[in-house]
């Protein structure tokens, strides 16, 4: 037999064996082949040059209205795997006040691949090497101190069986890419520019994605006329104006501050001992004005090849397209079936009707959590880049992040980034330095005032999600457009 | 981790040496558990058991690395990946220095910070240990919290000789959070350590019960931006110490000229007189090192020295890059205490107006180059005026430097507690900080305040 087979005959035996113990539902994800590949090439010297290669087998067991969980890399340990998942189910089912319910669904079969050419762990390291080199070069002058390159790529082939009897197969391929140059501005303070591989509408995710001009590399000499245009340009004064984001910086707004806090086991308080709660409650769905009528934000988008695109999540469950908020009033948010079948127990009310298939984990030694897919800013009708400048009185743009800090219940933020843009009477006046804005969540999505259109949406990947106990990193993916917020505190208090 | 693993890796390094290659190989396995609380409930509850072999190989000025996570036979398959990695190695690009392959430089077995108790606690002594909290302070609060526990064993060996490093610990991270469920205010109580007994409810049901009172009776106070005496809580403190001197004191990061201290020299007076950081693997605050990266044995080595820069950190490869010698550091940090009353209430007396910030939530850096920080408080801070708490505040964002912070010393805990460091990202790794129990600073700036806590 195969290790395949054998494998699928140990799982399926296992998880009639714990449902014949009185549990309320049982799931099993094998990992076969979780491949990753870092390489970092800094200043010139290939200084990461680092595979990982995991497998092995991750068990969930709700018993008496609690999640046990184990996992385990010895894959000829399958009973004893699903025995610790129930004891542990059992050990936990003594303190529970409110039993966890999955809810019943039918089972079913499906499977994912995702759109590649050139599956990327398959490329020679010498063909990788010599791209990375041709891109470094391209950002190589006498004044750059420091040009750092990093790829990041993974190939993931997951098996899903429940005793619902659903069976899912995916295979996911993901591609990511960072340049950064730095050198020293007249203060002697590092400045730092960069540009991250992002997603093109309808493309793949395999070699030719990162390979693509486009989408990464042909950057270069942006990066590196930005950043020279930052080095002796003034600071930020303090003070309020407009600050438009451009997508490098608005996907990490919207992750930490529409992402974060619509996940619903945040909202139910799950995450409060490690990445904090959510100032939405349940009260908030169809009532909480989160935005200006500007804001219409979705969950997956039916984008097909984002980071945060995977066919079906860790319960089995297909990925949704749906709306979190609609012209700026709070909908729905990323939820798991577990967490929203607590979430109507505890509303009194059907808040939410079907799971969104945000359950995902990072690894089979994980169990999954309430995640996001592509969490999204809808295009809007304020037109081009250049029309929003032109309506811009006293502003300044922003693009990507240097630092991001925000409270506990996401219900603040400050955000430091790579560069400004003065904008004055609908006019780019000059590049400034060191540019920062802070503000209060709802307070600021109601102060959005445009938003761009189609030509300014892009979709810009995130590989480092942070999230849950025990911690996990996660990919997904943003799309965004430029966007727009007046009365805005930018800038440090001095 | 028996004695074939021990056996099937030092083979499989013997084989590599036979055919020139220059490894070095290392096991790290995990027994590792971990209960979750949420809404009075264990939302949560589990156990991986995980093998992961790191391999490294070095041609020349060329290197390669490989982490494998999965089953693995014999000596004769971790060689086939030895040749894989070197494979790897000789198809990578040269460096314009020569990386240099660890020299471990005396076989240890060290095993004094295991308790086989922790490493394989039953699941139910957590279990019980939060129900005694819920019990005795509340039932009708919320609490969440998560309790991870577990066992790290080593065992690494290199080319380059027959030393061998074997480390077994234990280690635990315990936390509870309270939050009234209407009026939203947190509370949290942390508890570290290496042995089954560490963590006591009696602890966590004293300190929620001594600050409720507090928290019950009195509205949020909404603090006004402007510079204010803090009094920073030993949370607050280890994440400021570890991030102060990892920005300041790694070598890596003082030559490529990204830090705060990169326009300075050892020697020079950075931080306030008070101050002294070192990095100290003999602390019983800290989870042990026994090795440095390079392979030598640790040693205690001053960071901060009474407020002057004292000393830079050089892993083995920025060491050859730089042309510096490596330093035998553990990476275990510790703050020295200073004379201050153990006691914080006692300690401000006479202050005034303080504002207790016990831990600061989602720290960042948005300027690097001039050491400038932020982040908001989270957890139990207060406002206290003449040595009294007075209000809980609402989340306050402090956003200011690290020459500030540790330069507007006003008085240092002549008591130290060890802050857990750990995170569950990946492997278990357990790691810990040594801190002073509060630190007054003046001057600091408060930048926001939200209207909640």
């Amino acid at each position: 037999m195969s290790v395949f087979n054998d494998l699928k005959e140990a799982i399926t035996r296992n998880i009639g064996r714990v449902m014949e113990t009185g549990a309320q539902y049982s799931d099993a994800r094998w990992y076969e082949d979780d491949s990753s590949e870092m390489l970092v090439l800094l200043d010139g010297n290939l200084e990461g040059n680092d595979t990982t290669v995991e497998s092995g087998l991750g068990v969930r067991v709700l018993y008496g209205g609690a999640w046990g969980f184990a996992a385990t890399s010895q894959t000829g340990n399958v009973d004893l795997c699903f025995d610790k998942a129930l004891a542990n189910a059992i050990s936990a089912s003594m303190l529970v006040k409110v039993k966890l319910d999955m809810g019943s669904k039918e089972g079913h079969t499906g499977s994912y691949t995702s759109p590649f050419d050139v599956d990327p762990i398959d490329v020679s390291l010498s063909e990788k090497v010599d791209f990375l080199r041709g891109v470094d070069e391209s950002l190589t002058e006498d004044w750059i101190l420091r040009r750092m390159l990093r790829v990041q790529i993974q190939r993931m082939i997951i098996h899903f069986w429940s005793s619902e009897g659903t069976y899912t197969q995916k295979k996911l391929i993901n591609t990511f890419a960072h340049m950064t140059a730095m050198a020293l501005d007249t203060d002697h303070q590092m400045q730092r520019r960069s540009k991250s591989l992002y997603c093109e509408t309808g493309g793949t995710r395999g070699w030719e994605m990162l390979t693509n001009p486009a989408l990464w590399s042909g950057h270069a000499d942006r990066v590196k006329t930005e950043l020279k245009e930052v080095l002796a340009a003034p600071e930020v004064d303090f003070g309020k104006r407009s600050v438009i984001l451009l997508p490098g910086q608005g996907h990490l707004q919207v992750h930490e501050t529409i992402g974060h806090p619509l996940e619903l086991d945040r909202i139910l308080g799950y995450e409060l001992s490690y990445a904090g709660g959510s100032f939405v409650n349940l009260d908030s769905f169809g009532k909480l004005q989160y935005g200006s009528d500007k804001l219409n934000v979705s969950a997956y988008g039916s984008i097909i090849n984002s980071p945060g695109t995977f066919g079906f999540d860790a319960e089995g469950t297909p990925e949704r397209d749906y709306l979190l908020i609609d012209k700026g009033i709070l909908v729905n948010c990323l939820t798991s079936r577990a967490m929203i079948s607590e979430a109507n127990q505890r509303a009194g009310r059907k808040v939410f009707t079907e799971s969104g298939g945000a359950s995902r984990s990072t690894a089979f030694y994980r169990a999954p959590i309430d995640r996001m897919t592509n969490v999204n800013i809808l295009p809007g009708n304020d037109g081009t880049l250049k029309d929003i400048i032109a309506t811009t009185e006293d502003g300044i743009i922003v693009d990507n992040p240097t630092s991001w800090s925000i409270g506990s219940n996401r219900e603040h933020f400050h955000f430091g980034c790579e560069i400004g843009w003065e904008v004055k009477n609908g006019e780019i006046t000059r590049v400034l330095r060191n540019p920062s804005y802070q503000g209060h969540t709802v307070e600021f999505y109601n102060n959005l005032s445009a938003v761009g259109d189609e030509s300014t949406w892009v979709v810009e990947q995130v590989e480092n999600c942070g999230k849950g106990e025990p911690n996990q990193v996660m990919e997904l993916g943003h799309g965004v457009p430029v966007v727009k917020f007046d009365d805005v505190i930018s800038g440090e208090r001095k | 981790m028996n004695e074939s693993i021990k056996k099937m890796i030092t083979e499989a390094r013997d084989m590599a040496r036979s055919k020139g290659i220059k490894a070095s190989i290392h096991m790290h396995h995990e027994n590792s558990h971990l209960m979750r609380i949420g809404n009075n409930s264990v939302s949560l509850n589990t156990s991986e058991e995980l093998t992961r072999i790191d391999i490294e190989v070095i041609q020349e000025r060329k290197k390669g690395t490989h982490t494998h996570l999965g089953e693995l036979a014999s000596a004769e398959e971790l060689f086939k990946m030895i040749l894989t990695v070197s494979e790897k190695a000789s198809k990578s690009a040269e460096m314009d220095f020569e990386p240099v392959l660890t020299v471990i430089e005396k076989s240890i077995e060290l095993e004094t910070q295991y308790d086989a108790a922790l490493d394989n606690l039953d699941p139910s002594v957590k279990e019980q240990v939060y129900s005694a909290i819920f019990r005795n302070v509340g039932e009708d609060y919320n609490y969440s919290g998560s309790w991870s526990s577990g066992g790290t064993e080593t065992f690494s060996v290199t080319t380059a000789n027959d030393n061998s490093v074997w480390h077994r610990l234990t280690d635990q991270q315990f936390m509870c959070v309270l939050k009234h469920p209407e009026k939203m205010w947190e509370l949290a109580s942390w508890q570290t350590g290496w042995k089954a007994g560490d963590v006591k409810a009696e602890a966590t049901i004293e300190e929620f019960k001594n600050i409720l009172p507090v928290y019950e009776n009195q509205d949020g106070f909404k603090v006004e931006p402007g510079n204010y005496k803090v009094l920073l809580g030993s949370q607050s403190l280890g994440d400021l110490v570890g991030m102060t001197v990892w920005t300041g004191c790694a070598g890596r990061t003082y030559e490529m000229k990204m830090g705060w201290t990169s326009e300075k020299s050892i020697g020079d007076d950075v931080l306030h007189p008070s101050v002294t950081v070192l990095d100290d693997p003999s602390n019983e605050n800290i989870f042990s090192e026994p090795l440095s990266d390079s392979g030598m044995l640790t040693k205690t080595l001053p960071m901060i020295d009474k407020g002057k820069f004292a000393g830079l950190l050089y892993d083995r490869n920025t060491a050859s890059k730089y042309k510096k010698e490596a330093t035998p550091n553990a990476g275990c940090l510790a703050m020295q205490p200073g004379e201050g009353l153990a006691d914080f209430l006692e300690a401000v007396k006479g202050e005034g107006r303080v504002l207790y910030i016990p831990a600061i939530h989602y720290m960042n850096m948005p300027n690097m180059s001039k050491g400038i920080f932020t982040g908001s408080s989270r957890f139990s801070a207060v406002l206290i005026e003449d040595g009294k708490i007075v209000s809980p505040i609402f989340s306050s964002r402090v956003t200011d430097q690290f020459e500030n912070i540790f330069g507007n010393v006003l008085a240092i805990s002549s008591e130290t507690i060890s802050v857990n460091t750990s995170n569950t990202y990946g492997r278990r790794a357990p790691s810990a900080v040594s801190v002073p129990t509060w630190m007054l600073v003046d001057d600091v700036k408060i930048t926001d305040c939200a209207d909640s806590f």
